[in-house]
């Protein structure tokens, strides 16, 4: 494990995967040895300096405490963190899609949590780069803010805990398309909250037969969702100036967003029950028993 | 050719933009004038005004093909709903459409666009679902090619633009440029859009692409920036496959984002004569296989020449410089 760097920035900024790159060492990856921080300053776009969200004490103390708190089980962090860090950083879904973001918190702010969350457990382990500089739903930090942002339901982050609560869900899920539909999203939290889903291979074949049947189904038409109100997420960013650091114990609330109908996650949980149900799932018989 | 077990409308629905607003700050709504879209290029853009909006709201006609409502149809319960689909964003809205008149193909309506959801590119899609054999929500026809809503462009231009942005490579404050100073330009493949940076250090460049004098300058000029869409394109394509999400069966999944843009338009230079899914699993096979990733270079290259319209700049060159000859020797 490595330590943390010994000039941490007092602000986010954007770190452009180019720029990166020289960063992302053998030996940090590997685990043996982190970097000071200092030459890494020097290739960061800075961010509007009057912005208070882009403060990185918020964040650092969130992932100290993290790495405290599940030193015995490092992958149980994920459910702790998702919500937390989606609530310290309030941002829109414009802004979070900028990977230059992500890159300069896995390199300059918490290089040394990278490292301990997702350093294989064997001989010669080596972390993969794309935890730091990867896609939206790969980099360490990226995918827990996505995945907070996907599964919540309105203010509501019970779901993001739950669908942690299987790493399989969100690894295989978070990048088909079916996803972003919000309806969609809570019915499979549901699924997994049921126990009618839980091994790794049957959230695959899930996935598969929901991909499969939307060629056909449309299930936005099934299950429509409320439209999108810019207000509630406006107010919850401005209000970021004056919100109290996340409480480590209770989650958080999200923004106030209308929550997603209960008849349309209702509807879409029937229908996914039955395409799992009858979908080839490898390791199970055709009767559906495991 | 998709097969569907169930009866289907053969023809696509037919999608027109007719109108764009956006609501502002303070609330009061601005109608943009119809430069903002273009049918001919099936493209939006947001852009003109600049950052001050909140959201946008476009005006939609849609058209279902012939049958949608004859009174022996095999299906009950049309409805017809545009989605606003965002891959760099994870966003998916949809909003209903309504029937202009009773028994009309025509379905009317809009659908919002926030500005906060999207960075780039968003598409818009029609599709019209029914039930049919007893069974709800199933789609009977729906747009064939996408219109693309743009947030950010000011004209709306289907086409990909690069950025291309002029610094002095010594003394960037981008740091990392420095060991380039050589370089006339570099391509950086790793950003949202490609972008191209070219190194004013390097006396005469600037000027030379700044140039619209006309004549050999001009040509020249051309002939330079294909070169550099050229060394884009390339990088580009390497960078999207290089970063493909891989299914569990170990299939590789398009990217929903320029980078997928990209992959469509160079594949069937680089695997002609299969569809682009199949193009892509055999760039990924020869990538990540033992063998025939390097015979395969050639074809990306030809791609990229291809994508970057390079035989045409040159061509002209050529022409200006025979003429050029022509001048001096009479």
């Amino acid at each position: 494990m490595i330590e943390k760097p010994s000039h941490i920035p007092a602000r986010l900024g954007f770190l452009a995967g180019t720029a990166a790159d020289p960063f992302l060492r053998e030996e940090l990856l590997q685990g043996i040895r982190g970097h000071q921080g200092v030459d890494l300053a020097k290739v960061v776009d800075p961010l509007p300096e009057e912005d208070p969200r882009w403060r990185v004490d918020p964040i650092r103390d969130l992932v100290d405490d993290a790495m405290h708190e599940f030193a015995g089980n490092r992958t149980q962090a994920d459910a702790w963190l998702a919500p937390r860090l989606h609530a310290s950083l309030r941002m829109t879904r414009r802004e979070a899609a900028d990977r230059r973001l992500w890159n300069h918190i896995a390199l300059a702010v918490a290089p040394d949590y990278v490292v301990w969350r997702h350093l294989p457990n064997k001989s010669e382990p080596r972390t993969a780069p794309e935890r730091f500089r990867g896609p939206l739903d790969r980099q360490c930090f990226s995918r827990l803010w996505w995945a907070a942002e996907i599964f919540r339901d309105g203010n509501d982050y019970s779901p993001v805990v739950t669908a942690f609560g299987n790493q399989d869900l969100v690894h295989t899920v978070l990048r088909s398309t079916w996803i972003d539909h919000r309806p969609s999203a809570q019915a499979v939290v549901r699924l997994l909250e049921a126990g009618v889903v839980s091994t790794g291979r049957e959230i695959n074949g899930l996935s598969v037969a929901i991909n499969a049947a939307g060629a056909t189904l449309l299930y936005d038409a099934l299950a429509p969702d409320v439209p999108r109100d810019p207000e509630p997420l406006r107010q919850w960013i401005e209000d970021a100036t004056t919100a109290p650091p996340v409480s480590r114990r209770h989650l958080p609330d999200g923004p106030d967003e209308e929550p997603v109908p209960k008849e349309s996650v209702a509807t879409l949980v029937g229908h996914f029950t039955d395409f799992f149900e009858t979908a080839p799932v490898r390791g199970r018989d055709t009767e559906g028993r495991v | 050719m998709k097969i569907y077990p169930y009866k289907r409308l053969n023809r696509p629905i037919a999608l027109r933009v007719t109108s764009v607003s956006l609501r502002l700050p303070d609330g009061t709504r601005d109608p943009l004038d119809i430069s903002a879209f273009s049918t001919q290029q099936q493209t939006v853009a947001l852009g003109v005004a600049g950052d001050a909006w909140v959201s946008a709201r476009i005006g939609l006609s849609a058209t279902l093909p012939p049958g949608s409502t004859a009174a022996d149809a095999p299906w009950s319960d049309v409805r017809v709903l545009a989605v606003l689909s965002d891959g760099e964003t994870n966003v998916r809205t949809s909003a209903r459409l309504r029937q202009s008149a009773p028994e009309s193909k025509d379905w009317i309506g809009d659908i919002d666009v926030l500005r906060d959801d999207h960075v780039g590119r968003a598409s818009l899609e029609v599709y019209a679902v029914a039930t049919v054999d007893d069974v709800a929500g199933r789609s009977i026809a729906e747009t064939d090619t996408p219109w693309v809503v743009d947030a950010m462009a000011n004209e709306p231009l289907r086409g990909l633009a690069l950025d291309i942005q002029q610094v002095d490579f010594r003394k960037s404050s981008r740091e990392w440029l420095r060991p380039y100073a050589d370089a006339p330009w570099i391509v950086d493949a790793s950003g949202r859009v490609p972008t191209v940076y070219v190194n004013s250090a390097v006396e005469g460049l600037a000027e030379l692409l700044g140039s619209r004098s006309g004549g050999i300058e001009n040509k020249v000029h051309e002939l330079l920036v294909t070169q550099m869409a050229t060394d884009v394109w390339t990088a580009v394509f390497h960078s999207a496959v290089g970063d493909l999400e891989i299914e569990p069966d170990g299939s590789p999944v398009f990217p929903t984002d320029w980078q997928g843009e990209v992959l469509r338009e160079m594949l069937p230079y680089v695997v002609p004569d299969v569809h682009v899914e199949e193009a892509l699993r055999t760039v990924h096979r020869r990538r990540t296989g033992d063998a025939g990733w390097v015979e395969l270079q050639t074809r990306i290259h030809f791609a990229a020449i291809r994508r970057a319209e390079v035989t045409k700049s040159l061509a002209g060159i050529l022409r200006g410089l025979v003429q050029m000859n022509q001048g001096t020797e009479s």
